[in-house]
């Protein structure tokens, strides 16, 4: 194990529900990686927790090498940006607050406001409405945002927890096109969904979770190809 | 009569609108009552007092000292009364509790060191007057007013305008998105309670000019929480407008009916407000928080 991202024997609880026991998963610099599996099986658990907004109870989880420091606020300096489920955007802030937000700690104005016409380019409707209150976008306009915030802090490795939830196909169908645009722009990326083929598709690997566990892994082509896991956990 | 009567409450909602301000940050950023901000009012009160008495200093200076003492206060007494329940995600109802201790331990501190004397303030311009048309207007009071109005316009000015007030708003919206875009929210939580603290700074120097400076002064901050109440929790601007109407009321019920009846007329306002308005003037819309 010598990945970008390399976690290993994560243990996490809630209180006294165990919900991670013992994950182990690595993602190459460049990769697209993908975490698919049931409800409740821990993928959201699992990106909280890398993030740093849940305490890891046992285990480590390190990024080039470096073991992560406890808070998240630390953790987003070393690179490391999620894009949580339900976008959890800053309703009560405009488009424009929400995208300073995600800029927040960076010091360097020139590439910021680049990185912030990037994210036009990328989603020239979020110009329109920067002065809006983001609580008063529509879904896909929500998620469109909820991305852009995450760009705008110039993450190394991107993690997206269930963005197509709550999207339109051919919505859901622009944003994966978008997800490969941004790896192809050298990011790394660790993709949750719940649409599991059209996930593996756009992976270069993946991992199935369930109940707290990894319980398969492997090239995209080999989960898409492996009958069991595709009735066991692809809805087949 | 009128006039005059206007002014003196304007600056009384003036002193309850920088009172309910502190505390509704506070509340918008925590939910919890901060049942120790009276307390850092009378301990600001009492710094503006020893810095007017004893080392002479002028209006501005000791407004400055007591905002800079009482800011710092209140970061201190978050650190060590709360910030360990936060970092435990305990329920708000325990840190509403420890404020409690910590309003009761900070007056028995000042009963135990300073005594339960009353004290007075040194003649600012508190008899000095300015004609308006056959009225009398007090310096003072015009000054506490416009001092108040100025600190909030420039609180709105910071919350709106600034990276640090954009994630302070963005904090009550969110704590935890907040943290992860790369704020450190302890930080951040210490940055709201030296405002609230520098709020309260304000409020306990001009009440104390106003009234006398003694170790339960701060339980006028009741006012303060009706006043939040009634302009709807955690608002900034419903704050600041719940102090004045309070402030402007009280003193012409005192006026023109009996001071007596005053802070029966306070409480009666706030039920019948709220039975109209459960969530108070500009408290409809939650997500319109700070
Ligand atoms: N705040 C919480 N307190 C207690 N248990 C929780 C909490 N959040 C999640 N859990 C439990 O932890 C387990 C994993 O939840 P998690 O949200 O990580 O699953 P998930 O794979 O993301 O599911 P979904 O596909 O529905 O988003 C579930 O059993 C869930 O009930
Ligand atoms: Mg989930």
């Amino acid at each position: 194990m010598s990945g970008y991202l390399d976690v290993s024997g994560l243990h996490v609880y809630y209180g006294g529900i165990h919900a991670l026991h013992g994950i182990d998963i690595s993602v190459n610099r460049g990769e697209i990686v993908s975490v698919v599996g049931v409800n409740g099986a821990g993928k959201s658990t699992l990106m909280w927790s890398i993030a740093g907004a849940l305490p890891v109870a046992r285990g480590s989880v390190t990024l080039d090498g470096v073991r992560l420091p406890p808070r998240p606020h630390e953790i987003v300096a070393l690179g490391i940006s999620l894009v949580p489920e339900r976008r959890r955007l800053f309703t009560a802030l405009s488009v424009e607050e929400n995208l300073i937000m995600g800029a927040i700690r960076r010091s360097d104005k020139d590439m910021a406001e680049r990185d912030r016409e990037r994210c036009f380019t990328l989603y020239p409707v979020l110009k329109e409405r920067l002065r809006q209150r983001a609580g008063t976008l529509s879904g896909g306009e929500q998620q469109m945002l909820a991305i852009a915030r995450a760009l705008m802090s110039r993450p190394s490795l991107l993690m997206l927890d269930e963005p197509s939830l709550g999207l339109a196909p051919i919505v859901t169908e622009s944003l994966f096109d978008t997800i490969c645009q941004i790896r192809d722009e050298g990011m790394t990326v660790l993709l949750v969904e719940q649409n599991a083929f059209q996930a593996l598709e756009i992976s270069d690997r993946g991992y199935v979770m369930q109940s707290g566990e990894i319980v398969a892994s492997g090239t995209s082509r080999e989960l898409l190809e492996n009958r069991l896991i595709r009735k066991a956990y692809l809805g087949e | 009569m009128l006039l005059q009567t206007l002014v003196t409450g304007l600056s009384i909602g003036g002193i309850y609108s920088l009172m309910a301000v502190g505390y509704s940050l506070i509340f918008s950023i925590l939910s919890f009552s901060n049942f120790a901000h009276g307390a850092v009012i009378m301990l600001g009160a009492y710094m503006g007092m020893v810095l007017a008495a004893k080392a002479h200093l002028g209006l501005g200076l000791v407004v400055i000292g007591s905002v800079v003492g009482a800011g710092i206060l209140s970061v201190c007494n978050e650190r060590a009364a709360y910030a360990v329940l936060r970092r435990r995600r305990a329920p708000s109802l325990y840190l509403m509790i420890s404020a409690m201790g910590c309003s009761m331990f900070l007056e028995n501190m000042v009963y135990a060191t300073i005594g339960a004397r009353f004290y007075s303030f040194p003649e600012f311009f508190k008899r000095q007057v300015i004609q308006v048309g056959g009225s009398s207007l007090s310096l003072l009071d015009l000054f506490a007013f416009v001092i108040s109005m100025g600190a909030i316009a420039a609180l709105h000015i910071f919350i709106t305008r600034t990276r640090t007030g954009i994630s302070i708003r963005a904090g009550v919206n969110d704590m935890t998105m907040c943290s992860l875009m790369g704020v450190n929210t302890d930080r951040l939580i210490s940055i709201v309670f030296f405002l609230a603290g520098a709020f309260a700074g304000v409020a306990g120097v001009f009440l104390g000019i106003k009234y006398l400076v003694y170790p339960t002064m701060g339980w006028v901050t009741n006012k303060a929480y009706i006043a939040a109440v009634i302009g709807g929790l955690g608002s900034l601007p419903g704050a600041m407008i719940g102090g004045i109407i309070l402030g402007v009321l009280e003193t012409l019920v005192s006026t023109y009916v009996s001071s007596i009846m005053r802070d029966v007329f306070s409480f009666t306002a706030l039920v019948v407000l709220l039975i109209c308005l459960p969530n108070g003037l500009l408290g409809t819309d939650t997500e319109e928080k700070v």
